[in-house]
């Protein structure tokens, strides 16, 4: 008589009996052996937590006396919120440096979707539903090269991505109006632009769109260099520098109405102004 | 016929100390089993092949405990509106005794959790040990991080400072690009149109009471699937508990389906 070929299912709820009986014979009590590896592990975990927060403290506050000193950690605060305010970096926590490097490589309006939701929400997915649908009993490295190979490259691109969105180099407001002149001369702007020119410059609009090559590509903002030839209309910009997600629906861009009507009129010219390279 | 002897005075006195010792314990034992219950936790065997490597779970444990209580006193005098919030992170940190260590610790233990996450799930996946039966573990596992990083997301703004407010503007408008729920899920982030005294109450009681609470709740199911379906031996030990054994007879093995090579009569 032929042998039945075993269900999965059997195999592997004979594996989990095996393992039971194994534990009861073989095994040993959590405590105190596991417990003492357990107590130790934690107060390492302790010690690293309080050596972080006393080396922020000595570093940052320790030689002047003041908080918002760049320590080994950074400062311990930065200056008050301030809505109105034109000069910010928009960085996260470095825990999710892989998701805002995600956002360089993503543009705005084509692919920004991918990059914010489609790439995370499909990895997060994969993540969740991994023991059901890798449902072979196999433990063993050396027999599980998809899984190797599919953990490697995950690891290897979040480490990447968060390399990358640890390194990016946001432009200062001090660098960037160096280089007004340029864009004059590049690209024919006329005087009454030029107001608008130097406020883009320090505004903060740098620190995530690009203009002839000034600026950090940030969040998939579009490059500004050649936005002009899309005659848009004063009207547009203006009410798109307000409210963006009024008029550009979705658009993570902040609003900016905190400008004033006279100044978001100066942005507005240079913006309508840019043909590009000429 | 062997004579037994009197119990002396000091052993019916030492009987007595033990029983009045007892009583609390035998009384919380009869009305709720919870002694024996912490006795099967601490005495419950684990296999004898269990590593270092296998302590990430509970240092992850240890770390969430310092984000509690650390997150408890930091509560004690943080003010959650716009007007407060700085002054009073500026006074934590500068005047409170030892306000700069608690804050310090609450701040770099969320690193700390979020790396411990990452590595204990690095280790469970090294190990395999999200396959049957532990499928679920898994998932509450994942859920954790989610909601971990979420912790992360919402605390970044409570110091109201210049990276904290920005941050947050540009990462609930990234939410706000997510197709049906986006726009919804940042009007509700925002508590309106625009990042407010609204936004920061809002972010305050997520990261506060709502996330934390469900965090307790899933570590308290993570560990009781734990606890019931066991420690994963290392794949790689010899003496993996559950692994099939060529020196064992095949019939003592029930369920074991492991075909009997054809014609080689024995076992290999």
């Amino acid at each position: 008589m032929a042998a039945v070929k075993p269900r999965p299912v059997d195999e592997r709820r004979a594996e989990f009996a095996r393992y039971k009986k194994d534990v009861k014979e073989r095994g040993k009590p959590f405590h105190p052996y596991a417990m003492f590896h357990d107590t130790v592990m934690s107060l390492v975990v302790v010690s690293v937590i309080t050596g972080l927060a006393v080396i922020w403290k000595w570093t940052s506050w320790g030689p002047h006396h003041d908080g918002l000193h760049q320590g080994l950690l950074g400062p311990e605060y930065t200056d008050p919120a301030d809505p109105g305010t034109t000069s910010f970096v928009p960085r996260p926590d470095w825990y999710f440096y892989f998701l805002f490097y995600l956002l360089r490589i993503f543009k705005w309006p084509n692919s920004v979707f991918l990059g914010t939701v489609g790439v995370p929400t499909i990895a997060l997915i994969l993540l969740i539903a991994l023991p059901l649908y890798d449902v072979r009993r196999e433990r063993r490295l050396s027999r599980r090269p998809v899984a190797v190979v599919g953990a490697v490259l995950t690891v290897l691109s979040m480490a990447v991505l968060t390399w990358k969105g640890a390194t990016a180099s946001e432009a200062l407001a001090s660098e960037v109006i160096a280089d007004v002149p340029t864009w004059i001369k590049q690209e024919k702007l006329p005087q009454n632009a030029v107001p608008g020119a130097k406020l883009f410059a320090v505004a903060g609009c740098t620190a995530c769109h690009t203009y002839l090559g000034t600026g950090s590509s940030n969040l998939g903002a579009p490059d500004l260099t050649a936005i002009g030839t899309r005659n848009l209309g004063i009207d547009f910009q203006i009410r798109h520098l307000k409210d963006p997600a009024s008029v550009v629906p979705g658009s993570p861009m902040p609003k900016f109405a905190s400008l004033g009507e006279k100044r978001l009129h100066d942005l507005a010219l240079f913006l309508e102004a840019s043909k590009g390279k000429r | 016929m062997a004579v037994r002897r009197q119990p002396s005075r000091a052993d019916i006195r030492k009987q007595r100390m033990l029983a009045a010792i007892n009583f609390p314990l035998d009384w919380l034992e009869e009305r709720s089993g919870l002694v024996g219950a912490v006795r099967y936790f601490l005495f419950r065997k684990v296999p004898a092949d269990t590593n270092w490597m296998q302590t990430l779970g509970s240092a992850t444990l240890t770390a969430f405990i310092v984000q509690a209580v650390t997150g408890v006193i930091l509560a004690m005098y943080y003010k959650p509106t716009p007007n407060d919030a700085y002054k009073s992170i500026q006074y934590i940190t500068d005047e409170l005794t030892l306000g700069w260590l608690v804050r310090g610790m609450h701040k770099w233990g969320a690193s700390v959790f979020i790396i411990l996450m990452f590595l204990h799930m690095g280790r469970v996946f090294l190990f395999g040990a999200y396959k049957y039966p532990r499928e679920l573990n898994w998932i509450v596992g994942v859920l954790l991080l989610v909601m971990g990083m979420l912790e992360g997301f919402t605390g970044y703004l409570l110091p109201w400072d210049q990276t904290a407010y920005w941050a947050s503007v540009v990462g609930i408008n990234l939410n706000g690009t997510a197709p049906i729920a986006g726009p919804w899920l940042a009007q509700f982030l925002r508590g309106g149109q625009e990042i407010t005294g609204d936004t920061l109450t809002r972010f305050y009681s997520l990261h506060m009471l709502i996330v934390p609470g469900g965090i307790a709740a899933l570590i308290g199911l993570h560990l009781y699937l734990v606890i019931r379906l066991g420690v994963t031996s290392p794949p790689w030990s010899k003496e993996a508990a559950g692994m099939e054994r060529a020196d064992e007879p095949q019939h003592l093995r029930p369920g074991l389906t492991r075909p009997v090579p054809r014609g080689g009569g024995g076992s290999s």
